[in-house]
């Protein structure tokens, strides 16, 4: 048996023979050219990925111990190290602070929100392969691949204080108006609610993949045993879609860290810079007031944090496996 | 099967290579056509190419403008439309890769960065040849002195806007208030007369995003928002300024939510006053045609005096161009007040050359003729980058106090501290 398994790798391997791997292994003992094909095939991605991905972030780096601005990019002679000064600035910056921990309370509420959310979507859209259920399918989907734009253009329009839909719904029903993203606490709610329903389309996919892949047999072997559907679920599907369940826990976390897009479409990092999360600032002190050394300081730290966290979360799933 | 595997690797690798090769000779293939114009030294000869950068979706309009231009001059023009929201990545980009255009318009809030990036050519000495281009066919707002902080001239006058009071004068007429209010006294108590809080009607409304209106008020209240450089939160024009704009809100005649639409809000009366520009003219007049006749335009309340905002756009030419001279020649074709009326016909901006506003066109139209009259009491905002930072901060500030009910001392306080960070910095 193989010991981590894809989603829907196991119900494959349950009814079909295993592919002809042998077969190859001997091969690439005689032929090496087979591994420098893969290589070869590999290298173009990995070309890519060095230069738009590890390249900048070296730029990053290197910039983030300068005072280079929008002068500095004119007159190159002019940039002077600045060593950690941009560092300690922004240890000592109130707007940092607040937009890191912002940041920090999205994802330590959101990323539960969305696993959970996710997963209840993905159970109930497995209960039947029906047209409906497809139709459903493609409903939950639809906020994961809609334009950004689009979504917030609507948004805007529905949060709106004077004539937007849900105000005008809660005056319906006679409870007072809420002034969605007009006022700090409730602008951060609606910001968090749209990220929330944009992120539950991908991730609830990929756990309906997850889910289909559950051996039937075995869910049928624990009702034999006695056991309701509550226990079943809890001891016999959510261990084999364990796999699924992480990869979507890390990379909502990975990106709810760069929070970015809800917040600056719909209110721009207000009222007063309540829903200024990390990357947002980072943003307009680099791209609006072309502080490109802060920012990229700034862009280092919350590289580090990222990092680090994604480590803590592989740690503790290779303790748990 | 193996055949037709070993045919399908080489199809795949024959693909990979030619899109890699094709993208390693994309940029060369691709050299920006001044480079082959003619040298721009002699004031005979010029380049036969120019790139304009065009902010905003006006860019077709402005071909049509131009096309005049091209034929008398032989020069054809390439116009590329820049999205404002994109216009400081454009600016950077072309500043750290050295290529740009070869003329560019610059809104005035950007004027400092264009600056700081020494992205354009200091053109005082070739202005003798062009006689639109002379300072005194412009307002003194526009003067050189006040567009180019560091002297020498970067940029000359382009369109010119302004923000004037609108008021609903068939609301103001049913509250008994025979005219829109003059002084800062009359706007208050007009403005709390014409509230209705039950009914949601509001006298007056100050945009949460509008920077440059508290700096306005400073100057109505006879003061400085910058003095040698420095920018000033503590003086006793900036005080009165802000207790203006908080008493309004004190008053509880301006709207608190900050998604406020302006032009729905005044189209619908929820708004009976506020102090906007042609822009919005130009919506009431497109959403509401039946509105017209029930609302108008007045200067800004005076206190000391009734300056107002100068805004709008500049056009300079790019440091290292190679048709300097052509450039030249479009910038002057550009500031003849024919021309500048021919923009304002097709876009609906308003012209900087004074003379323009004595064509008819102008000078019939009654709005216009507000716009003319505070343009003649009209400044810019600080040219600098300090400001830049610092607009955001003074607005914060004041709508955290007058929005979010922070403590109004304290607030000010720890503005006027981030201020002079700001002021220290570079």
């Amino acid at each position: 048996m193989q010991s981590s398994p894809a989603p829907g790798g196991l119900a494959a391997s349950d009814r079909r023979p295993l592919p002809r791997r042998p077969v190859a292994r001997a091969a690439s003992h005689r032929r090496p050219t087979s591994r420098w094909a893969g290589w070869g095939f590999a290298l173009p991605a990995l070309a890519l990925v060095a230069v738009f991905g590890l390249m900048p972030i070296l730029v990053a780096a290197g910039v983030s111990f300068t005072d280079l601005d929008i002068a500095g990019l004119a007159h190159p002679e002019t940039i002077r190290l600045v060593g950690a000064a941009n560092y300690v600035q922004l240890a000592g910056d109130p707007e940092f602070w607040a937009a890191f921990a912002l940041t920090a309370g999205y994802v330590v509420v959101g990323v539960p929100l969305i696993a959970v959310l996710a997963l209840a979507v993905a159970t109930g859209l497995n209960r039947s392969d029906g047209r409906f259920f497809r139709l459903l399918r493609t409903l939950y989907f639809l906020p994961a691949v809609t334009a950004l734009v689009a979504i917030s253009v609507i948004w805007k329009y529905m949060f709106n204080g004077q004539f937007g839909l849900f105000n005008w719904l809660l005056d319906l029903v006679g409870l007072p108006a809420v002034n969605w993203l007009s006022d700090p606490a409730s602008a951060q709610i609606a910001v968090g609610l749209v990220a929330v329903w944009r992120a539950i389309g991908l991730n609830s996919i990929i756990l309906l993949a997850a889910l289909q892949g559950v051996p039937g047999e075995q869910l049928e072997a624990a009702a034999l045993d006695g056991a309701g559907p509550v226990r079943r679920y809890l001891y016999v599907v959510l261990p084999q879609i364990r796999f699924a369940l992480g990869f979507v826990v890390m990379t909502t976390l990975i990106g709810w860290l760069q929070f970015f897009d809800e917040p600056f479409v719909l209110t721009d990092g207000g009222p007063v810079g309540a829903t200024t999360s990390l990357s947002l600032f980072l943003f307009k002190r680099g791209f609006r007031l072309n502080e490109f050394g802060y920012a990229s300081a700034g862009s280092i730290v919350l590289l580090v944090t990222i990092a680090a966290v994604t480590l803590i979360q592989l740690r503790l799933r290779k303790a748990h496996d | 099967m193996m055949h037709s595997r070993r045919a399908a690797t080489a199809l795949v690798a024959t693909l990979i290579l030619t899109t890699t090769a094709a993208c390693a000779a994309g940029p060369a293939a691709s050299t920006t056509p001044a480079g082959s114009a003619s040298e721009a030294s002699s004031a005979a000869t010029y380049g036969k190419a120019l790139t304009v950068w065009v902010m905003g979706d006006s860019a077709t309009k402005f071909e049509q403008l131009i096309a005049p231009f091209e034929t008398q001059s032989g020069i054809d023009v390439t116009v590329e439309a820049i999205p404002w929201d994109s216009v400081n990545d454009r600016l950077t980009s072309a500043v750290a890769s050295g290529k740009g255009p070869d003329v560019t318009q610059i809104g005035l809030s950007q004027l400092a960065s264009f600056l700081k990036g020494d992205a354009l050519a200091d053109v005082s000495a070739d202005l003798a040849a062009y006689p639109n281009l002379a300072e005194s066919n412009f307002p003194s707002a526009v003067a050189s002195t006040a567009l180019n902080p560091s002297g020498g001239v970067y940029s000359v006058p382009w369109i010119a806007d302004t923000r004037v009071l609108f008021y609903r004068s068939d609301l103001l007429s049913a509250a008994g208030i025979a005219a829109p209010p003059k002084t800062w006294d009359e706007l208050r108590a007009d403005a709390k007369k014409l509230t209705d809080k039950a009914a949601k009607h509001y006298g007056y409304y100050i945009p949460q995003w509008d920077a440059p209106l508290p700096v306005t008020y400073t100057w109505q209240a006879g003061g400085e928002i910058m003095a040698d450089g420095k920018i000033d939160v503590t003086s006793d024009a900036f005080t009165k300024a802000a207790d203006h704009y908080l008493g309004l809100y004190a008053d509880g005649s301006v709207p608190t939510a900050s998604d406020f639409d302006q032009t729905t809000g005044f189209i619908s009366g929820s708004v009976a006053m506020l102090v906007s520009g042609p822009y919005l003219a130009k919506a009431v007049a497109e959403q509401a045609p039946e509105l017209d006749g029930k609302w108008s335009v007045a200067t800004v309340p005076t206190d000391v005096s009734g300056t107002s905002l100068y805004a709008g756009s500049n056009l300079g030419v790019w440091k290292n161009t190679t048709n300097k001279v052509g450039a030249l020649m479009l910038l002057n074709y550009l500031a003849d007040p024919a021309t500048q009326v021919a923009w304002y016909t097709s876009n609906g901006d308003l012209p900087a050359a004074t003379k323009a506003y004595q064509d008819a066109k102008l000078s019939a139209d009654p709005l216009v003729q507000v716009y003319a009259e505070q343009l003649k009491d009209a400044r810019l905002l600080p040219v600098s980058t300090k400001w830049d930072a610092a607009s955001s901060e003074i607005l914060n500030a004041l709508n955290k106090i007058a929005v979010s009910g922070a403590d109004k001392g304290a607030t000010l306080k720890a503005l006027a501290d981030k201020v002079a960070t700001i002021n220290a910095g570079n």
